[in-house]
């Protein structure tokens, strides 16, 4: 009986061994379920946050688009020739390949995914009513807002390295307009949308985002690190520009630029204003009124070693670059009284911005776009739109320059030309390290000017060179059969 | 008794009717009933066993009455005696390396008997999934390694040695940085996306493995001693892995600790002292041809007004010459030490060891340090029931400099050979400070541009990457034989292990001198634990008829958490250590995983009259990491196999020359889990932040379809003994179908899919092999013995289906190198290049090959469209891609793999020779592109002896121009670099010798002394510091890739093993 005790014992235990549910069922407890992640007005927020979390990427408005732009044009020599940072680009021997090539294009369109997504989402839910007495029908149009303006950039920074520029002509390859979310394996294949149609994409998502948009926000961090009415607006101009759709530019940049005398502030919305100082508006807090928008980083949320600008532009980088001195670039047109000359930094026998100090913790924040810009824009645009030099536009340039450069005000231009040559100029020098001057030469169609340097002597690129632009991506050409490269 | 035989018949037949698993247990049960109602008579039985060699008595001899438990063991003097029930036949005498004998009782109650030495290891017993079988009746196909073999090999972990000694099995140490984990696999790659990695089962449990090291590489295998391994068992096909399901795919290592036996308490001591060297360092140019080779590339990029590189004077004025590999490579010192206790009393069985190691690399400030502590016990409660645990213990210490291969900047085997001979390490005006230039290394005053890479003598000196380790490895278990044949078992295993990693980077340069500084820890806590229980029932009819039964339900969760911090920004440069003060706080980060199997398994075998087996096994697993209606699946196997030999009409007309012939054939379906993630399935949402606000963003896209893969494995062979068993050779023909294969299937980048990819089962590929195993024991007497074992496996292996819409994998090198290519009908990771053809005679350029086919040169100076121009004169071309023109150049998956091992013994003195060989197979040698690269990079002296210098020169390295990082395949892979891998290696090479029948007085039974080189030399072509790498270690879909990997090892040790 004993033995029958025991065995029955043992049996009972094997017998009661059994699949435990809660075991096969585990959830995670580090990420949220998509099924979630609209349950609470929180999330939803966490979400817009998110968006620009991808836009932020490093590859991307974190820092490199900026540094891509800077390095392929022509003020800049690389103290490396890592092809991890950009040696390619600057030296134009990208292939579809190359590093940047691909994670340019990977981190946009991540965010573009992303913010799809969202607005999926965030449709259903609202129209599916599990959003009611959550959030607001403004807050619902205000997050609308966010994700189209910044579904905007992403398209427009694409076509700066993707595709030929607005004016050599709207009918050539553009990029892919990625427009619904993009969840499972289906729809690899997606042909590219010509220029043309990329901008009437872009500025459709711009029109409809700036008729959902908020005026402002409750702090002047926000208004710099999110998207508003103005933000909108100042995009625009940009845009419009690129387009050379001069009178719109002028019509889209009185929106904003409410004076026509200096200083030029916007008198509705956020009241954006030309910083007094130039210097100043690359330290914190960074959120001056001349910030339109700005990617912000924090020690726990950093660009990332070789992403950030300061790595690619602090003295103290092995792997930064440094001003060609040469006549004909940037440095040698200041004046050595110009604030933008006497901040940089000498180290070595070069020279180096000073626009992003901290190469510690890599925390300077990223300029998307100024209020300077704005007011350059709005100056050439009245120019080239009438043909003749306006005492408006000189104010606006010198508005500029003479912030940094008091005794540099132009007191008239002998011709348009003149006037052109004198915009392009403020821009190059006004915007060193903020990823300006390639888009300027060729939204011009302009050449990118040959560099002959220590690291190498590069040769000009014209606008009719298949270097002008970027090939597309080797990764997107192999997965992408509709995809149609740049020859 | 014969109430039992006569039920046991019906329960067979039965039991092939519902197998299933409850109803086996209730009919166990029944039987159990019924057993319990026999009542038993006995006869004592005495004798002396003594060795037919020497005629001493042999203690430990394990005495059994067949078919029953009922037993005992020889005492020191060879007596023994045991109550043998009244219906006993049959008494079997078994010792370890002695031939198991059985002898009828017939009546007798004195048995005397005489043992024969097992010389041709025809009786050993192998570990099999739940259990263990003799050798010669398995039907599956395993591969047996002895302890023994690998105890004395001067490795960080056993897998290591296991290089080389069996059929089918390839194992490759990635480089000779130690305590790496060796790339495995068994029977060729079982997955792409997945792991091809096989499981390890030590003692019932099946462990975790991998890297649990950051830079401190780490091999969770370590955590054994080698020492304390009594067998190796490795179970190839999947009749013999189907046991274990799901996890089959890739094969099953069985890892069984060595346990007491004997009267006497054997204490044996093992111990040695090794040194360790690089096997090759690359030959790179002196400051005098490096100056000369980079000044001609620079006029020939620039003309006359280009900038010369010079001498640099040290601080006494002698120019500087540096030879950057002394200060990176060693002779490291390493000693080793396990001492152990072990023995049985009636009840109870003991073994306890206790091991240290302490190891140099060969690399500088590369340390690895072991301790620990086993205790396996086996107590006889009673007639019934049988208790037992096995605990280990171990401490694991692993220091290393960066040694990160591919294309670190601070990668210790890249800066061998990178640097400019013409700067040196320290600065040269007397100060003795390092020479630095912000985080680089300074340019001493030369013209290049900012070198980038570090000075890696103050980064060796600065920056300290380690991993400490624990680990409980626990098996606890009970079991119960409440009748003749039954067995009931529970376990419970525990594997925990705690990985800390700590990083500190130096503010002073290298990594972290922009961040003014680093510390980062991060600490991993796994956890597992796997409660198994059996039943299992082995039954002989009239000797005739033999079954085996086995049943079990096993469950096994697992728990990993992982957790980091780090800061930057350093308040006093006093701090080394992350627990000091530093001015930021980094965001850290952490992960928890859990998963869970719930398994249900059953084993039966049969044969008949040991002419004709057969045994099928079939298990259920459930995964909780796949979605809810997929997670259950069943898989099984079955093989046939039948003993020629033992049938009248074949021994009587080849008895004469074969001792033995069997022939096998075995099919199963069995799974790979490893592919499938613990949440693959659900679409997430991973948190953040933007600035200083939360976010939330899509961050997996899951696959709620996702299921294992499976594999069809069928398996044909043959196995027999010549000349009494004194030939034995196994031969076997696989073929492992794979199927839905679980693929990170690629994604268009611009679907912005979370890392461009989604899971899902669509791919396929099969090996096929044909291996051999031959042991020969060519002599065998007791003054001199030579033995030769030789293996000797091919392998094929072809994709056949990628995902719809996929053409190709990339497999991609250090985040930055496309250097595989995947596609049906070739084998997976294909090596990947862009076709050359040499050098141009006339204009010294490098041959490149378009898609088109045609011939393209290549001109660094130009600019623009004219740095690609026809070969024919026709004008410019457009630039070479990979992308474009790239193709399958080679194969990193050697056709032929294998070993051969001899030993010799005469007298007391031993020999070993163990080769290791590889055939037909090639490596993309990265290494060698960086090596000619036309930057400031130094170069291999074959670029300063034969580079281009004249029209009609012929020569493979190209006219040199400074900064060309292209023409020598730098900045995409060209065909160039290919090169065939074939190699054979003197794997190890040893000579003992044993001292014995010393004074009584010492207590010593035996001393051995010996001598061994590991990885002592190497017959290859490759070029590159040894064809045995995987920069990208256990990568599926990047094999055969060596970038700037560290060299092998060569390791000398002197040893003594001592038995009192």
């Amino acid at each position: 009986m004993r033995n029958i005790l025991k065995i029955s014992i043992v049996f009972a235990l094997l017998l009661t061994v059994g699949c435990s549910k809660e075991y096969l069922d585990p959830a995670p407890q580090t990420s949220l379920s998509d099924l979630t992640v609209f349950d609470t007005k929180d999330r939803v927020v966490a979400q817009v946050n998110g968006m620009y979390a991808f836009m932020k990427s490093g590859a991307f408005l974190g820092g490199r688009f900026f540094v891509y732009n800077d390095v392929r044009a022509d003020n800049f020599i690389p103290k490396s020739s890592n092809l991890v940072t950009n040696f390619a680009t600057w030296n134009h021997s990208v292939v579809s390949s190359t590093n940047e090539v691909q994670n340019f294009w990977g981190s946009v369109y991540a965010a573009v995914n992303a913010i799809n997504i969202f607005m999926d989402g965030l449709k259903t839910a609202w129209d599916g009513g599990k959003l009611t007495g959550k959030i607001t029908q403004e807050e619902y149009n205000q997050y609308m807002s966010e994700a189209l303006t910044l579904r905007a950039i992403c398209f427009f920074d694409l076509l700066q390295l993707y595709a030929k520029p607005y004016n050599l002509g709207t009918t050539n390859p553009g990029v892919l307009l990625r427009l619904t979310p993009m969840k499972s394996a289906a729809g690899n294949d997606l042909a590219r949308s010509s220029v043309g149609e990329c901008y009437t994409q872009i500025l459709s998502d711009l029109n409809t985002a700036e008729s959902l948009a908020r005026v402002n926000y409750a702090t002047a961090l926000d208004n710099t690190t999110r998207v508003h009415r103005n933000t909108i607006i100042a995009l625009k101009t940009r845009v419009y520009l690129h387009m050379q759709d001069w009178a719109t530019v002028v019509s889209e940049s009185a929106k904003i630029v409410g004076q026509t005398s200096a200083p030029f502030s916007a008198t509705s919305g956020v009241a954006f204003a030309l910083n007094p100082s130039y210097t100043a508006l690359f330290g914190t807090p960074y959120t001056s009124a001349e910030s339109i928008f700005s990617m912000p980083f924090t020690t726990t949320n950093t660009p990332g070693g070789q992403n950030g600008l300061p790595h690619y532009y602090n003295s103290a980088s092995s792997e930064s670059y440094y001003l060609n001195t040469s006549p004909g670039f940037a440095y040698a047109a200041m004046d050595p009284a110009d604030v933008r000359r006497s901040s940089l930094v000498l180290a070595g026998g070069n020279y180096f911005l000073g626009k992003y100090p901290d190469f510690t913790t890599l925390t300077n924040y990223a300029p998307v776009i100024r209020y300077a810009e704005v007011l350059l824009n709005r100056a050439e645009a009245l120019v080239r739109a009438g043909g003749t030099v306006t005492a408006e536009a000189i104010a606006l340039l010198n508005a500029v320059r003479t912030r940094s450069y008091p005794a540099g005000a132009y007191a008239g231009f002998a011709t348009a030309a003149d006037f052109y040559t004198a915009v392009l100029l403020e821009r190059n020098i006004e915007f060193l390290g903020e990823g300006m001057r390639n888009m300027d030469l060729m939204r011009l169609g302009l050449p990118i000017p040959a560099k002959n340097t220590s690291m190498g002597n590069v040769a000009q690129i014209t606008s009719s060179s298949t270097s002008y632009i970027w090939p597309m991506p080797a990764n997107e050409q192999g997965l992408n059969s509709l995809l149609t490269p740049n020859e | 008794m014969k109430y039992l035989n006569i039920l046991a018949p019906r329960f067979y037949t039965i039991n092939l009717n519902f197998l299933f698993m409850k109803r086996i247990l209730l009919l166990f049960s029944l039987l159990l009933i019924a057993g319990s109602f026999v009542m038993a008579q006995t006869v004592m039985i005495s004798g002396t066993v003594t060795g037919s060699e020497d005629g001493l008595p042999l203690p430990g001899v394990n005495i059994t009455v067949k078919g029953t438990t009922v037993g005992a063991i020889s005492g020191t003097d060879g007596r023994y005696s045991l109550s043998a029930p009244a219906s006993a036949q049959t008494l079997v005498f078994s010792f370890i390396g002695f031939v198991t004998q059985e002898v009828l009782i017939s009546g007798r109650t004195t048995i005397d008997v005489v043992l024969r030495q097992d010389l041709y290891n025809v009786d050993e017993v192998v570990v099999v999934a739940y259990g263990t079988q003799q050798k010669r009746e398995i039907t599956g196909s395993i591969a047996s390694v002895k302890g023994d073999a690998i105890k004395a090999v001067p490795v960080q972990s056993f897998d290591q040695a296991l290089q080389g000694k069996a059929a089918g099995v390839q194992i490759t140490l990635p480089n000779g940085v130690l305590n790496n984990v060796p790339v495995i696999r068994i029977r060729g790659f079982n997955s792409i996306s997945g792991s091809s990695y096989p499981l390890i089962v030590v003692d019932g449990v099946p462990i975790a493995t991998g890297n649990w090291g950051g830079n401190a590489i780490t091999n969770a295998l370590a955590d054994i001693n080698p020492a304390d391994i009594q067998s190796m068992d490795i179970l190839k096909d999947a009749s013999a892995t189907a046991l274990y399901g799901s996890r089959a795919a890739n094969g099953v290592i069985i890892i069984t600790t060595k346990r007491g036996s004997g009267a006497r308490t054997k204490v044996t001591y093992d111990g040695n002292i090794g040194f360790t060297q690089p096997y090759k360092i690359f030959e790179v140019m002196n400051a005098a041809q490096y100056i000369e080779h980079k000044n001609k590339a620079w006029v020939n990029l620039l003309g006359a007004a280009a900038p010369q590189i010079s001498f640099v004077n040290d601080a006494n004025g002698n120019p500087i010459d540096t030879r950057w590999s002394d200060y990176i490579y060693q002779t490291g010192f390493q000693h080793n030490h396990t001492i152990s206790f072990s023995g049985s009393t009636p009840s109870t069985s003991y073994f306890l060891s206790a091991g240290f190691t302490d190891q140099e690399g060969m690399i500088k400030k590369n340390f690895y340090e072991r301790k620990n502590a086993r205790m396996n016990l086996d107590h006889k409660l009673n007639k019934y029931v049988n208790l037992g645990a096995n605990i280990a213990y171990t401490l694991g210490y692993t220091e290393a400099p960066n040694t990160g291969a591919s294309f670190a900047t601070a990668g210790a085997a890249r800066l061998a050979f990178v640097l400019p001979p013409n700067i040196g390490p320290y600065m040269n005006d007397g100060s003795g400070d390092y020479n630095i230039e912000g985080s680089a290394i300074g340019r001493m005053g030369q013209p290049f541009p900012v070198l980038g890479y570090y000075n890696p003598v103050a980064i060796f000196d600065l920056n300290k990457f380690t991993t400490s380790t624990d680990r409980l490895l626990t098996t606890v278990y009970a079991s119960l034989t409440p009748v003749k044949g039954l067995v009931l078992k529970t376990q419970y295993g525990i594997d925990y292990l705690n990985a800390e990693q700590t990083t500190f980077q130096s503010p002073v340069t290298g990594d972290s001198f922009g961040a003014n500084g680093f510390a980062g820890n991060s600490y991993q806590k796994f956890k597992r634990w796997t409660w198994t229980n059996t039943a299992s029932y082995n039954l002989s009819i009239q000797e005739k008829y033999n079954i085996g039964l086995l049943a079990g339900i096993e469950e096994q969760y697992s728990h990993n958490i992982w957790w980091s911090g780090n800061k930057t920004n350093v308040a006093d440069r006093f701090f080394k250590v992350y627990q000091g003060t530093w001015v930021t706080a980094g965001m850290g980060g952490g992960a928890i995983g859990e998963n869970y199997f719930i398994s249900y398994f059953g084993r039966a075998s049969f044969n008949y009259n040991r002419k004709y087996y057969v045994e099928g096994s079939v298990r259920r697993d459930g995964f909780s990491g796949l979605a809810a209606g997929n997670k259950f699946g069943t898989f099984g196997g079955g093989s046939l196999m039948w003993n020629a030999s033992n049938e009248e009409f074949i021994s009587s007309a080849l008895g004469s020359i074969f001792s033995d012939i069997r022939l096998k054939a075995s099919y199963g379906r069995v799974g790979n889990i490893s592919a499938v993630g613990d949440f693959s399935s659900l679409f997430l949402y991973g948190a953040g932040v933007y600035g200083a606000v939360p976010t939330l963003g899509f961050n997996q896209a899951g696959n709620a379809d996702l299921q294992w893969e499976t594999s069809d494995k069928y398996d044909i062979g043959i196995s027999f003994g010549i000349l009494n068993d004194r030939i034995q050779s196994e031969i076997n023909y696989y073929y492992n179908d794979i199927n839905g294969l679980v693929l990170n299937v690629p994604q268009s980048p611009s679907k912005g899919i979370p890392g461009n990819t989604i899971p899902a089962n669509v791919g396929s590929m099969y090996n096929t092999g044909l291996e051999l195993t031959l042991t020969s024991f060519n002599f065998s007497t007791s003054r001199f013995s030579w033995t030769t074992t030789l293996n000797l496996s091919t392998l094929k292996n072809e994709v056949t289906a990628l995902a719809p819409g996929v053409t190709q994998i990339l497999g991609i090198t250090g985040g930055l190198e496309t250097t595989n290519r995947t596609v049906v009908g070739k084998p997976v990771g294909g090596l990947l290049a862009v076709e050359t053809r040499g050098v141009d005679t006339e204009t010294g350029r490098r041959v490149y090959v378009n898609a088109a086919g045609e011939e393209v040169l290549f001109y660094f100076e130009n600019t623009g469209a004219a740095r690609w121009q026809y070969r024919d004169g026709s004008g410019n071309a457009p630039a070479i891609t990979t992308a474009a023109d790239g193709k399958v150049m080679g194969s990193p998956l050697p056709k032929f793999f294998g070993g051969l091992d001899n030993n010799w013994s005469y007298m007391g003195f031993d020999f070993t020779l163990g080769l290791t060989y590889s055939l037909f197979f090639d490596i993309y040698s990265g290494s060698k592109a960086g090596l000619r690269d036309q930057r400031w990079w130094n170069n291999s002296v074959e670029v300063y002896k034969t580079a281009w210098a004249n029209p009609g020169d012929k020569t493979n390295i190209p006219k040199p121009v400074m900064n060309d990082n292209i023409s020598n395949g730098s900045s995409f892979p060209i065909s160039e670099n290919i090169e065939r891998g074939d190699y054979v290696k003197v794997r190890s090479m040893s000579a003992g010798y044993t001292f014995r029948k010393l004074p009584a007085e010492t207590n010593i039974e035996s001393i051995r002394l010996y001598g061994q080189v590991f990885n002592a030399f190497v017959f290859t072509k490759f070029s590159g510091s040894d064809p045995e790498v995987s920069t990208q270690g256990n990568s599926n879909i990047a094999p055969g890739i060596d970038r700037n990997s560290a060299p092998q090892a060569r390791n000398f040790v002197f040893g003594a093993s001592i038995n009192f």
